[in-house]
Parts: C-alpha cells; structure tokens; sequence
C-alpha cells in the first residue's frame, strides 16, 4: 500500500490526471460499445420516435459549446479594435496578431482562487452567475442562423426572447446584493433599473414590426424579408424608427457603453462583479459577451434580414461527382497535395533567401490548405443554401458587434438619471409613436 | 453634538473595540447591526471635532461608502468617504495622508540646492511650476537676477510642462466620464512632450531642471528639433482630441451644469487658477502680478462665466493654445547670454523672509521661504492649488450622483502629490 | 515695491502692527498679535480701498523661540503680495484665532497647521489631523521634533533597528535651530 501511496506522490500534476483519466476513459468508451452492441436498435428507435427532441437537444449542445468560441472571437475582437482606436497595438504576442489571448483569458480565469467573501450569502452568490449565463444561452434558442439551422422555432419566438432576456435583472441583482459590498448593491440596482426601464422601449419597438410580419416566429419573419432578395426588403427600411429604437435599447440591454454604469470602472470599481474572481467573473464576462453578440444577432434577424443576402445571386450550381474520376480520384488524392505544397513553397524559397526549405514546405502547406478551404467553402456555399445563409448571418451580425466596439472606444457613458430619463422620456414615446403609425398604415392601407 | 476641543498632543483612542464596546451601540442613527460595524468606515474612536461628528451620524436611508485608496479613478492615493442617499451624495470627507512625504521637513535638512529634487515630486505632472517658485523665493532671498535668456528657458519650458499637464487633464477628465479613447490620446501626445524636455533637461518627468539663478542646462540641438517637429502638428493633434469630445452630446450633457461654482464661492474657497477663471474672475498671475518675462510676452487669459466641468474644460483647452503662442514668441525672441547668474558654491542667503507665486497649471504654486543664514533653509512651505481645490470638491459635490463625484473631481484637476506634499 | 500701501497700512492700522510695514521686492509684511487676527483681516479684506479677496497661504512658522502663523494675501489695489504674520505664540500652547469665517477654503489649511505644529485655531470646525494618522502623538515641522523619539512612539515601536538605535533616555537632542525670521 506504501509503495503505491509513494509511486503516486512521485507523479507530477499531469501525470496524476492522466493516471486517472486514462482508465476512466477506457471504462466509458468499453461501456459505451457494448451498449450500443446490445441494445443499439432499441435506442435507435427511441431516438427516430422523438426525433424533434433529439434535434432541439443537439442544436442546444451545439450552441452551448459554440457559446465560449464566440465570445472568444469577440473579445479578442473589442481588445483588438479598441486598441486599434486608441492607436495603441494591442494584444500581440499570444498567437498571429494575438488571436490566441481569449483563450488564455479562459485559461487564467480557470485558474484564478474562487472564494467566496466572508459575509456574502453562498448560495445567491454562487447562483448568480449562473442565471446570468443560462439566461443568455437559453435566448439563443430561437435565432434562426441559417435556413433549417435554428434549435426551436416556437410561433411566440419574439415573445420568448424578451421574456428570458429579462430574466437576467433577476440574476444581476442577485450578483449584486449576495456579494456583501456596497458597489455590487449600487451596481446591481442601477442595473435592475436599466434594463427594466429599456425592456419596455426594446418590447414595443418590435410590436410594429411584428404587426407587419403577422407572426411572432422568428423563423418567419426571416423567410418574410428574403422575398425579392433585395436588401430593401428588410423590415429596417419598413420600420426606420422601429430598428432605430430598438438599436439603442438593445445597447442599454447589453450594458454596453453608453449604457455601461452597471460595470462602470472609473465610479464603482467593477459593479455587480466586483467581488466574483475566477471562473463566476469569467461567467459573467461570457455572459456579457454572448450578450452583445445575441442582441446583435436579434437585430439582425428582426431588422435586417437574418440570413439573406443584400443582393440576389444567379442560380448557379456547382455539381461535384467525384466518383466518375474512378481510379483517376485516388491518384488526384496523392498528387495534388504534394504538387500543391511544393507549388506554393515555390515562391517563398526561391524570392526569399532567409526561409529554410522546410519552412518553405510548411508555409507552402499552409497555404495550400487555406486555398482548397476556400475552395471548398465557395462550392458550399453556392450547393448549400444553409451555408450561404450562414455566411451573411454571421457577417451582419459581426458587423453590428463592430458597431458595439467601436461605440465603446468612442463615447463617454450617460448617467444614471439621464439614462433614465431618455428611456422613459423620449424611447418610450417615440416607440408608441411607431406603433400607432404603423397600425394606421396597416389599418389604412388594407383596406379593401 | 458637543463642540470637541482638540487636545494638546494627536489623540490617541484605542485601536479596537472589543465586541460590545463601540460606541455607536447606543445610537439607533449610526448602524444597522452591531456586527456590521466592523465593515462601516466610520473611525473606531469618538468624534474629534463638531464636523467629524456631524458628518459621521447617519440620517434616514443614508449610507457611508467608501472610496478607498485603492481606486480605478481617484488622482492617486486619496480615500474619500461618502454619505449616500441611495445615488445621492450628501456629504464627503477626504481622507488625506497616503502619499505624505514629509518635503517640509526633509528640506530643513538639505543644502538650497538639494530641494529642487525634493520639491520636484510634489506635483508630479508639472514638476518644472514645482520648482520655479521655490527657486524664484530663494532669488528674492538672495537679491539675484536671473540673466533674460535663462528667463526664456524657464518660460519656454514652463509652457510646455503647462500643455502636458493640460493634455492629461483631458484624458483623465474623458476617462472618468467613461471615455476610453482620449486618455491615450492625450498619453501620446504627452510623451511627445515629455521626450522634448527629457532632451533638454535629462528627465522625462521629475526634472530638476531650475537652478537658483538660472536654469541647468542651454537649449540644445535635439531639444529644438523635437520642439519643432512637434510645433507643426500640435494643434491638429489637440484638436483631434478635442473633436472627439467638444461636439459629442453625451460629453456635453454630462459636464454641463456639473459643479457649478460662482465667483464669491470660488473667492471664499481660495481657488485659483483654470477653476476661478471659469466663474469668470480674470485672476491670473502672469498678468495680476507679473514675474519673470511675461509682461514683454502677447498672450490672452481665456475666461468662461458658467463655471460648471464643461467650462473648466474648454477653458484649458484654450489655454493650451496660448501657450503655443507663448512659445511661439519665446523662441522668436530668445535671447543670447548666459543661462546661470554667479553665485558662490555654497548658498548661504542673509537672514530674511520670502514668498513668490508662479501661475501652474493648477493655480498659483507658492513657496514661503525663510532663511536663518545657514546653508540650510530654516522653513519652506509650499502651498499647492490641488489642495484648496481638493476642498473645494467637498463644497461642490453634495446633491450630485455618485457617478459625478469623479467627474467634479476631475475637472477640478488635482494632483494628490501636490496635496499631499 | 509700493510704498504707498505701507503707509495704508500704517494709518489704517497704527498700533495693532508689531513694528513698522517693512518691504522687499514684491512684498509688504506686518506684524500683528494672534487676538487682532480677525479684526485685522476682515478689515484687509472688506474695506474696499484695502480689498485683499485672495488668501494665498497660510503658514505656520516655528521660529525656535515662538511660533508664527503666516498670510499671504493678494489685492487688485496694489502690486505687491502682502505678508500677515501673527506672532508671538508661545510655544507650549499656541493658540490664534481662524480665518474660516471669511475664507471657508482656509479650513484646511488650519487643519495642516495644526497637524504640522500643534498650533490650535479657535473658531475651525474640523480641526483634526490632516495628513498623519489620527492617532500620532508628534508635531512633525515642530523643531523640537526628535525622530527617534516619534518613532519609538509608533506602533512598530522599538522593533525595527531603526526605531531602537537611539532610546529616548540616553539620546543627545539636537540643537533647537532659532531664528529671528
């Protein structure tokens, strides 16, 4: 017993994780096979029964594990861009041009010590970042991201939306008053405050729209923009004062700046956040994040198109068979990486005395692959409707987190009592204004 | 509460309270729970003054926050406890002392010369106003004329270190408003400065450039190329830094009407400088009592009359751009000569008492002098504007948010170095 | 170096000045006791041929044999800087009327006063130390302030070498600097 209790202390860290992980493993995997040896039909039939439920639950997982990837790309993206504002560089070292840094931010905030402050209540403060990012995760559910690639589409999907986006008040208060600090509780209620008082302008905004559409299904009010496949069809040229209000009541739901008080740093330290470390912090920072690319995302689909191009493309299709070739595919296969990668090397060994040829076969590779992915992308995006829809969904809706970024390296932030006032002074009365223009239009213009 | 007469000695309370003992116990105003004392910032020890004890008994629905001296945005070390009806501020009380360094008295034992090094760190930013007044008194001290070319240097350079300090006023103003972009900007456009005077002094920020009688060192080659490359971009730079901010509604609306301040207040609060020129006092010193070279120099005083943030400002911002045309004619009108007077080696002035007053970017930067004819100075007191304005924050900042107490203290300007001396 | 505003000085305020108005340079000084500190500075700044609104400094000054408290005022009547002393504090308890009644920004300069050398100001409502802890025991700028006394005072009292090379029993105290300033 001794002398397994000393081989286990002479283990370094990883060799411990992997001493435990590996049989662990090879259980699971054994387990999982004769599983599915023994009892595969019965489970296959189970499955193609509750067909819908399997799909919702893989596109839920798909999200969930998505989620992470997304923020990372857009916090490299607000580091990267606000530094470029500030003409400063930026993240530069972690990867080409930085790109890395997000995943070593989720590395560090892994590693950081989780504690809990002495008289902070343990459950609330544990829970709260937890709201915050299921919330988040659960309102991306009904973003339809292509056509086909949308995990529910419920007939109330607007309704839904605002309903669990709002469920994130109920989690930042929760962060801010279980946290024990003064500058959590200020945090968190003027939080509460903001996005109650911005719910109402975002909600009303979208009722005119939904008017014109009929229908509360995001799904269909995407198919109802893709009509002539202009970008006029959008229903932000239908309704300019509805995208407009909802545009900046959007920001102020994000806590993004101009509305950022809850994370103000230069009055209260972090908000709600200050006394989270560790991963709850780096929960609420996805959350933040997915937050802003979700917000964007639902300006997207609602106001500008969601996955339809701006222009009509030609129909054109692009058949690929590579079983004709025969024989010939096989030899394609071994030759045309090889002519490729030495094709491309070509260039950088002859005109560039300083690589190595190695280095030349490498980046000759490299090459060569970003050139049949592209390839390849192009053909799937001409055969493949879903990837094309995909492709401009993603492009709006990474355009608009632009535009949340460089507002953020651009403007000072309001004061609560302004923030207040001009949601309730003016975006309130001017979203009813909408409303009532738009149900006269409607009321008018269809009239038999 | 009863008027608390300081006692002879510093007070000396206990320094815990075992549980039970504190006491605010038995005042339903103080505290919600017994416990929760511990977290308040209320001091463990009795009131020591009617103002302590007014400010440190709790009215209806107040709360005490503190900012500490750990702090995103207060100018440096300085803790400012708050009273706080919900975002209402009601009353503060500046807590001073973190970056106390004892000048004063380190420069009772140190030669004349040695205290431009002490005196450099006061205020920080402007390290070249920190040393010219106590330089000037020793001049008077010692009935010594500075030759004209070293009183062209001390004012070319002296408007530069003005800029520098003008521009990071900016970024700092901008930042606690919640701009992330003109403090870098600013940033950049002070370290072009800072490399333009390191060239000539051989420091980037604490100068010890001044000497008693003239200045360290002559204008050199790399000084006068850096200065003019930068002269023909200055003002595109500033006014970039300025359009992001001047015409932007959200800046606007949040400076304007904060921290108004009136003449007779700013008068009776002793303000000086940018902050009493925006109520519309013309008082400025190169032209109220003017030293060195100023009266042959052509340069306006910018005065505002709404005396909130935003006319504090744009006010120095103006003054940014008379001091490029200050420098403009210093470097018209240099003359030649020596930069140093003679003096003996060791200074050992007679007897006597002496203050002068420089216009800093803050306000007037004063140093008292007081020789006993030793080569030591008897008595050097130093008086900073950052402190008086810091004061004067306490004055304006009730009734406004939380989200302005950074924002008032900002446009004010202070520099705790210069506070806390 | 404006003469004529000796002389205001002289008739306006005749026997309350310790000595005549002397000047150098760019300044005036008189001397007044600490009781006609009020009287004589409201006066300096109410009347409106005399009209010195801007209080500059206020210093305190410990001469060795008695302690001073120094003003600087400024005035759009005359060129010069005009130098209030208020001597005569007896070193044990100094005492001077404030000044916040008219300047309310003086407060802390009062407050550094008293914190740097024990000299109380009657009539300040927050006249606590300023920039020393509140519970330090020393008048710091004093010259009778001893450094290895004060710091076997502090809380790490006698445990650092420095605040044990020299114990207060067997320790020289330096020579009061004096002067006549």
């Amino acid at each position: 017993m001794t002398a397994l209790a000393r081989t286990w202390d002479q283990l370094t860290l990883p060799g411990k994780a992997l001493l435990i992980l590996i049989p662990l493993l090879a259980v699971l995997t054994t387990g999982l096979l004769v599983t599915i040896l023994l009892f595969g039909q019965q489970i296959l039939d189970i499955l193609i029964d509750n067909l819908p439920i399997v799909r919702f639950v893989f596109a839920a997982s798909v999200l969930l594990l998505l989620a992470p990837l997304i923020a990372f790309v857009i916090i490299y993206m607000e580091m990267k861009i606000i530094a470029l504002m500030n003409l400063r560089i930026g993240p530069d070292r972690v990867g080409p041009w930085g790109s890395l840094l997000s995943t070593v931010h989720g590395l560090k905030v892994l590693m950081k010590e989780d504690f809990t402050p002495t008289r902070a209540d343990p459950v609330v403060f544990t829970w709260a970042p937890v709201v915050v990012f299921s919330t988040m995760a659960l309102s991306a559910l009904v973003i339809p991201f292509a056509p086909g690639l949308f995990a529910q589409d419920f007939h109330l999907g607007v309704l839904y939306f605002f309903a669990i986006g709002g469920m994130t008040v109920v989690g930042l208060l929760m962060g801010g008053w279980a946290s024990f600090n003064k500058y959590s509780l200020l945090g968190g209620i003027r939080s509460a405050a903001q996005i109650i008082s911005y719910e109402i302008p975002l909600t009303l905004s979208v009722v005119g729209l939904v008017m014109l559409a009929g229908t509360m299904s995001l799904n269909t009010i995407v198919l109802q923009q893709s009509g002539s496949g202009w970008f006029t069809d959008w229903y932000a040229f239908r309704q300019p004062l509805g995208f407009l209000i909802f545009a900046i009541a959007a920001t102020a739901e994000a806590n993004r700046t101009p509305f950022d008080l809850t994370e103000a740093d230069s009055e209260i330290v972090a908000g709600f956040a200050t006394e989270y470390s560790g991963m709850r912090f780096g929960f609420f920072f996805f959350a933040e994040y997915i937050g802003v690319f979700i917000v964007s995302a639902l300006t997207v689909v609602l106001f500008l198109g969601g996955w339809t191009a701006p222009f009509p493309f030609p129909h054109i299709s692009w058949e690929v068979n590579p079983g004709t070739l025969g024989i010939g595919l096989l030899l394609l296969v071994m030759i045309v990486p090889v002519l490729g990668t030495l094709l491309f090397a070509l260039p950088f060994y002859l005109f560039r005395s300083q690589t190595r040829w190695w280095v030349a076969l490498i980046l000759g590779f490299v090459l060569f692959n970003v050139v049949v992915g592209g390839l390849f992308g192009l053909w799937a995006y001409i055969n493949f409707d879903w990837v094309a829809g995909l492709f401009w969904f993603l492009a709006k809706t990474f355009g608009l987190v632009f535009l949340f970024v460089w507002m953020r390296g651009t403007l000072p932030r309001v004061r609560i009592d302004q923030l207040m006032g001009f949601a309730w002074k003016w975006l309130l009365p001017a979203a009813l204004l909408n409303l009532f223009v738009t149900a006269l239009a409607i009321m008018v213009i269809d009239q038999p | 509460m009863a008027t608390v007469t300081p006692p002879r000695t510093g007070d000396a309370p206990p320094r815990t309270f075992p549980k039970g003992t504190h006491p605010s116990e038995d005042d339903p105003n103080v505290l919600l729970e017994d416990d929760y004392a511990f977290y308040e910032p209320i001091p463990p020890y009795p009131p020591r003054t009617e103002r302590e004890a007014e400010f440190y008994t709790l009215g209806d629905g107040e709360m005490f926050l503190n900012m500490g001296p750990q702090h995103p945005s207060t100018h440096g070390v300085l803790r400012v406890v708050l009273k706080l009806d919900g975002e209402r501020v009601v009353d503060i009380d500046p807590v001073l002392g973190y970056l106390h360094r004892g000048v004063e008295k380190l420069v009772e034992n140190a030669d004349y010369h040695q205290t431009i090094s002490q005196v450099d760190p006061l205020e920080y930013i402007s390290s070249l106003f920190c040393e010219w007044a106590p330089v000037e008194a020793y001049e008077r001290l010692l009935d010594v004329e500075v030759p004209r070319r070293a009183e062209y240097i001390r004012v070319l350079s002296g408007e530069l270190n003005r800029i520098a300090s003008h521009s990071l006023f900016l970024g700092w103003f901008a930042l606690d408003l919640g701009g992330l972009t003109p403090i870098l900007w600013s940033f950049i456009e002070r370290d072009e400065i800072v490399e333009m005077l390191a060239a000539l002094t051989g420091q980037r920020m604490l100068f010890n450039y001044f000497r008693i009688g003239g200045v360290n060192g002559d204008l050199n080659h790399e000084f006068m190329s850096r200065l003019g490359d930068w002269m023909s971009r200055a003002v595109v730079q500033i006014e970039a830094g300025e359009g992001l901010l001047n015409e932007n509604e959200i800046f606007t609306r949040r400076a304007s009407g904060l921290g108004v301040v009136d003449q007779a207040t700013a008068l009776r609060l002793c303000m000086t400088g940018a902050n009493l020129r925006a109520t519309g006092i013309p008082f400025d010193l190169r032209r109220a009592h003017p030293y060195s070279i100023y009266p042959e120099l052509d340069f306006d005083i910018p005065t505002r009359t709404e005396g909130d943030s935003l006319a504090r400002y744009l006010l120095r911002m103006e003054e940014i751009k008379q001091s490029l045309r200050i420098i403009d004619q210093c470097l018209e009108k240099m003359p030649d000569g020596p930069i140093m007077a003679k003096l003996p080696r060791l200074i050992r002035p007679r007897p006597g008492r002496a203050w002068a007053a420089v216009e800093g970017p803050r306000g007037i930067y004063g140093a008292y002098a007081i020789s006993d004819g030793t080569d030591q100075p008897f008595r050097l007191k130093i008086h900073d504007p950052s402190f008086i304005h810091l004061q004067a924050v306490g004055a304006l900042l009730p009734g406004n948010l939380l989200a302005d107490t950074m924002a008032i203290m900002a446009s004010l300007d202070p520099v705790m170095g210069g506070v806390d001396k | 170096m404006d003469r004529a505003l000796a002389r205001r000085l002289e008739a306006r305020f005749g026997t309350a000045l310790h000595g005549p108005a002397r000047q150098r340079h760019d300044q005036t000084e008189i001397r007044i006791g600490a009781g006609d500190v009020q009287d004589t500075l409201r006066a300096l700044h109410d009347e409106p041929d005399l009209a010195f609104t801007i209080l500059a400094d206020l210093a305190g000054v410990d001469t060795g044999t008695e302690m001073q408290v120094v003003y600087h005022l400024w005035s759009a009547t005359t060129t010069d800087w005009l130098r209030v002393i208020a001597e005569g504090l007896s070193r044990d308890d100094p005492r001077v009327p404030s000044v916040t009644f008219l300047w309310p920004g003086a407060e802390w300069m009062e407050r550094e006063t008293y914190d740097m050398f024990g000299i109380t100001f009657e009539g300040n409502r927050d006249l606590r130390r300023i920039y020393m802890p509140p519970d330090y025991t020393s008048f710091p700028l004093r010259k009778d302030f001893y450094l290895p006394d004060d710091a076997a005072r502090s809380p790490g009292a006698g445990v650092r070498h420095v605040e044990r090379t020299h114990s207060p029993v067997d320790a020289a105290p330096g020579v009061l600097r004096q002067t006549k300033a």
